[in-house]
């Protein structure tokens, strides 16, 4: 990784300059992009439309396996959403110098990636527009939903962290959009200066800032561990052989965190190459993040090696049956995919030389994120197909349009994101200028004493 | 009408030694605005009602729980139906949302607490002064428009020093 920029800090507005490069004219590569991505939504769209038309048919979906490919695409979604606010509050209290180069970014990809999520579940459910049903509301049916069921406290976790998220990215982007308003011209002048919601930078109000911003940290990491552990409650609290075991909270946590460490790479790269911002994003929180991403995967292949363990050892048939088909059945080759991405790729980080190797660490983060989607099929699928009852066993294979509906997923979260770095900055300006100002600060401070 | 003083200042330590010449001179109301927060360079006089944030998101937070508990109470009463042999009122299930609710109501507290106690911070700075702001401008306002002329030259001074523009 060339990081020429990186020894001489670069200052004031030159800073601004560079932070703010993301908002410049989109280029010609964001526009194809943009482009490629918005197709991939239009054909998602098109295959949910064929699903609302001729119904739930059209899918794969069939007994026994009634959770497939979109089910899949929601729990990995929803663990790419886990990690970036995670992170970012957490390097918020380490100080870490890593937290200006990417919370931003790991921020909105949170918000981003759990909108994205979220249209899985309401797509499943066939008859999307009444999805409404799920929400406590006295009606003329005399219905409400069940509060004892997970997949209520999903709907509750999943709205309450997709709020407090986006309150937790809006608030860090304040300082920023209050100082866009002041500098940039035309139609983006007014939009900012009323998203600033008029602050201005005074003492009074940093100081404000400076005590709300970690209560809210505080708020949001809780909150984070909570809702994938309830999206792992989902499987849990059945009693369904492979899902039903105390690992899967801390399972999913693992699994999150590791698969939103993937994509912030994969991201971060991109913002670095794209917008030249090679002084802020630098090798080093590369190097950084792929001793995360080893340590993660350490722990995921611990958590594997766990599970085989405790359906042999437990001596449960229908476990055993569950495990066995998951590394010898007909999902074998997945599974086997899955170790080779999760457990064995991201082993190469051991070295120092992959490490500092920006190529190798993407092709790493692409098959980590190939990984975990595919982890999340086998363990998905692979109990449903093999239940309790062998008289009930199937097998399932995702049809065209359930994969198209996954593949628009993906185009809509890269849509998404392309709007949201060309709209608002996607690195703080305020906290990169911070960091500057320290130093001068500790010098007066020095005199003093 | 005499104005406040406003001093522009094209970096934090030259923001910071005008903060310190100022003390020299008694003043320790001087405000600040700048694109980033200013390590040491709050102001003594001013009011903090920093402190009070905690409080509002724990109240935030016992509303969320409040309204978690008699949602869940109300709606499973309303529907009467036992599921997964729990009793209706079931406080370990409940657990989850009201957890949820909890966080989300003392997140929202917290936001709207900051936003409300911003635009009352803020009045302290006039429009201008606080237009000047970027992120090469630190500005220094010094509210001497009641000081008499020959003080009010001192800390003219003062700001002078260092600064790139004094106004008022």
């Amino acid at each position: 990784m060339n990081d020429t920029n990186a020894s001489s800090a670069p200052r004031g507005s030159a800073i601004e300059r560079d932070t703010l490069a993301t908002l410049s004219r989109p280029s010609r590569t964001y526009w194809i992009l943009l482009g490629i991505s918005v197709a991939l939504v239009a054909i998602g769209g098109v295959a949910w439309t064929l699903a609302l038309r001729r119904g739930l048919g059209v899918l794969g979906l069939d007994e026994p396996v009634m959770w497939g490919a979109l089910i899949t695409t929601f729990v990995f979604f929803i663990g790419v959403s886990h990690s970036g606010t995670l992170v970012s509050a957490i390097l918020y209290f380490t100080r870490s110098p890593l937290r200006s180069a990417i919370g931003r970014s790991a921020e909105a990809m949170t918000v981003i990636t759990i909108l994205t999520a979220g249209l899985y579940p309401i797509i499943h459910i066939g008859r999307s527009w009444l999805f409404f049903f799920v929400l406590p509301y006295p009606s003329d049916r005399q219905l409400w939903p069940n509060f004892r069921s997970p997949l209520t406290w999903d709907v509750f976790a999943i709205s309450s962290y997709v709020l407090v998220s986006g309150l937790f990215l809006y608030m860090g982007m304040l300082p920023d959009l209050a100082l866009l308003g002041r500098q940039v011209r035309g139609w983006r002048r007014p939009l900012y200066r009323f998203l600033s919601l008029g602050f201005a930078g005074t003492d009074g109000e940093w100081r404000l800032f400076e005590t709300a911003y970690p209560i809210f940290a505080a708020i949001v990491i809780p909150l984070a561990v909570s809702v994938h552990s309830v999206v792992s409650w989902d499987f849990a609290m059945t009693l369904m052989p492979g899902w039903h075991s105390a690992i899967f909270a801390p399972y999913f946590v693992a699994g999150a965190i590791f698969s939103g460490i993937a994509m912030a790479i994969l991201l971060l790269s991109a913002l670095r190459r794209g917008y030249r911002l090679h002084s802020y994003i630098k090798a080093e929180h590369f190097e950084l993040l792929s001793k995360l991403l080893l340590a993660m995967s350490l722990v995921m292949t611990f958590v594997y090696a766990t599970e085989f363990f405790m359906a042999f050892f437990r001596g449960s048939e229908a476990e055993m049956e569950v495990f066995r088909s998951r590394a010898a059945g007909p999902y074998a080759p997945m599974f086997w995919l899955v170790v080779a991405c999760n457990s064995v790729a991201p082993l190469a980080c051991f070295w120092s030389r992959v490490r500092r190797s920006l190529p190798a660490l993407i092709a790493i983060a692409v098959l980590v994120t190939v990984g975990m989607w595919f982890e999340r099929f086998v363990f998905i699928v692979t109990t449903l197909a093999r239940n309790f009852d062998p008289q009930n066993w199937g097998t399932y294979r995702p049809t065209v349009p359930e994969l198209l509906i996954c593949l628009g997923g993906f185009g809509w979260f890269a849509m998404l994101f392309l709007i949201f770095v060309k709209v608002f900055p996607s690195m703080s300006v305020a906290e990169t200028l911070q960091a500057e100002y320290a130093a001068p600060a500790a010098e007066v401070e020095a005199s003093h004493a | 009408m005499r104005e406040d003083l406003v001093a522009i200042y094209a970096d934090p330590r030259a923001a910071l030694r005008a903060l310190d010449a100022l003390h020299g001179e008694d003043v320790t109301t001087a405000q600040i605005a700048s694109s980033a927060p200013l390590p040491g360079a709050h102001a003594e006089g001013s009011h903090d009602r920093s402190s009070t944030l905690g409080w509002i998101a724990l109240c935030g937070a016992l509303t969320g729980l409040g309204c978690a508990m008699a949602l869940q109470v109300a709606t499973s009463d309303s529907l009467g139906l036992l599921v997964g042999a729990k009793p209706i009122v079931s406080w370990t299930a409940f657990g989850v949302v009201m957890f949820e609710l909890t966080m989300l109501f003392a997140g929202a507290a917290n936001f709207i607490a900051l936003i409300v106690l911003c635009a009352v911070a803020r009045r302290q700075v006039s429009r201008r002064a606080r237009d000047e702001v970027s992120s090469e401008r630190i500005v220094v306002v010094v509210r001497a428009r009641h000081f008499a002329e020959r003080r009010r030259a001192a800390i003219r001074e003062c700001l002078e020093g260092t600064a790139a523009e004094v106004q008022g």
